[in-house]
């Protein structure tokens, strides 16, 4: 039996973050989310539960997501990240180079998401199943 | 290096140490913004001291404090040669901080000039001093601090996009101290007991409860850099009343003094002028154009030729003053620095009237 992939949702916007929330909750998604980086990265080191995917905004405060995504490359390789913007190329560019998987521009599709989120998860993760 | 530790129990203050906590290790780059006072190298301090390279160097540089060739100069260093008066190579801060913190101060005021060579050094990591064509590997943890509004500054053209997004992957806002009244009592407490250690036989007394709820209610536009000055004074002065009547008068933070025009024509005058730029607009205008005649004669006096040259010269003779200063009134130098020669550098000292300081 597969079981539901785990995805942390990050963006200081919280209609964002409401929205992202019920389009993965409805499509059988299991959906954490936090207002920024910060809470984010608590959230990932106090280790109560796994993620597979971290899908994050760019600009944000404390951490902002090119933060987010660096820590995250070194500390936890496995976890897959989707970073998303709409301040022009440059925190897309820092993205990139800190080697997020895909890096996509504001306003985005959500299935689109769903699409290139699915796709990545089936790029051998061998964690994915049970 | 002896440091503060970071004072408070404010929310806001507690944040920021669990904020610390967290990413000393990631060496990521940080931006550190607040107002003056607030403790922006404190914090820059507490993240050196908890992180990995606490045995290595922290090294300070004020981008606003050196004129833009000095500041290059500062930061990669020069080899023999570079320059008249490069008489033997000299490390820069980068080579200082290897493996430790360059803490840059003052980002906000960086020359553009500047900005681009230190966007080039944080991408690539590669940096060559002055009079040199071999680059260096360098290894430094970036943590820079203003108090400008950087993204204001880059709507003005004055900030690098690309830079201020490189800095801010980290970023620490300190709020003003008057937005954490519950820290006061500490700060006090605790500098209270260092200057007392400081000067053991220095008499100041504590404050009583009526003398700190005084102090938690004034608004210290000049933050906890303004309340160490004022524990410091008590140590010797030991008397709040004198102190408190030294305070700056509480204004609303951020409201520009009015500037008193002498005006002897017509009061409405300014009535065109948006309200919130009127006092700001009319003292720039009055320093260099007669407002205190006549409509009619005001607009036969103003020439934008001529507002245009008193105001370069007024600029033209405060950068000179300031490069002559920071030289030590060396004008040959001064007029390298300046990139103009030596004659007219003179010529513009007789015609501004720049002496140098009587000894």
């Amino acid at each position: 039996m597969t079981r539901p992939i785990r995805l942390l949702i990050v963006d200081d916007n919280e209609d964002i973050l409401s929205t992202f929330y019920e389009f993965f909750n409805s499509m059988g998604y299991k959906v954490k989310t936090a207002v920024d980086g910060f809470a984010a990265l608590k959230l990932l080191r106090e280790k109560t539960q796994d993620f597979d995917c971290l899908i994050t905004d760019l600009v944000m405060p404390n951490i902002s997501g090119v933060g987010l995504i660096s820590i995250v490359k070194k500390e936890y390789p496995d976890l897959k990240i989707i970073a998303m913007t709409g301040y022009g190329d440059q925190p897309g560019a820092l993205a990139s180079e800190a080697r997020a998987d895909v890096v996509l521009f504001k306003p985005v599709d959500l299935f689109e998401i769903e699409k290139k989120m699915t796709k990545l998860m089936n790029q051998g993760n061998p964690k994915k199943q049970e | 290096m002896t440091s503060t530790p970071l004072i408070g129990v404010s929310k806001s203050l507690l944040k920021i140490k669990e904020l610390i906590n967290h990413v000393a290790n990631t060496c990521l780059n940080v931006l550190i913004t607040g107002e003056t006072g607030v403790g922006k190298e404190v914090v820059a301090q507490n993240l050196y001291k908890e992180s990995p390279r606490t045995a290595n160097n922290f090294v300070k540089i004020n981008c606003a404090a050196l004129p833009e060739t000095l500041l290059e100069s500062e930061l990669y260093g020069y080899e023999k040669g570079a320059f008249t008066g490069a008489h033997k190579k000299r490390p820069g801060k980068f080579q200082a901080a290897h493996k430790g913190v360059l803490f840059l101060d003052e980002i906000g005021d960086m020359p553009l000039s500047l900005q681009s060579k230190m966007l080039h050094v944080l991408q690539s990591g590669e940096f060559s001093p002055l009079g040199s064509d071999q680059d260096f590997k360098t290894d430094v943890w970036v943590i820079a601090a203003t108090n400008h509004d950087l993204e204001q500054r880059i709507k003005q053209k004055q900030f690098r996009e690309d830079l201020f997004y490189r800095l801010n992957i980290i970023k620490i806002d300190i709020p003003p101290l008057r937005e954490r009244k519950e820290d006061i009592p500490a700060l006090i407490e605790y500098y209270y007991r260092l200057y007392k250690s400081e000067y053991p036989n220095n008499q100041g007394s504590k404050p009583d409860t009526d003398t700190m709820t005084k102090l938690c209610n004034y608004p210290w536009p000049g933050n906890v850099r303004q309340l160490q000055n004022c524990i410091k004074k008590q140590m010797v002065l030991d008397s709040w009343e004198k102190i408190f009547d030294e305070m700056p008068e509480e204004t609303p933070h951020g409201s520009v003094p009015s500037v008193s025009v002498q005006s002897k024509s017509d009061p409405n005058r300014a009535a065109n002028v948006h309200p919130d730029f009127a006092n700001d607009q009319i003292s720039l205008i009055s320093e260099f154009v007669d407002l205190s005649t006549s409509s009619d004669k005001l607009f036969q006096d103003i020439s934008l030729k001529k507002i245009k040259k008193k105001a370069s010269d007024r600029v033209e003779k405060e950068v000179i003053t300031f490069v002559l200063d920071k030289v030590g009134w060396n004008r040959s130098r001064a007029a390298k620095i300046l990139k103009v020669s030596y004659k007219t550098l003179l010529y513009k000292m007789t015609e501004f009237d720049i002496d140098p300081p009587s000894k």
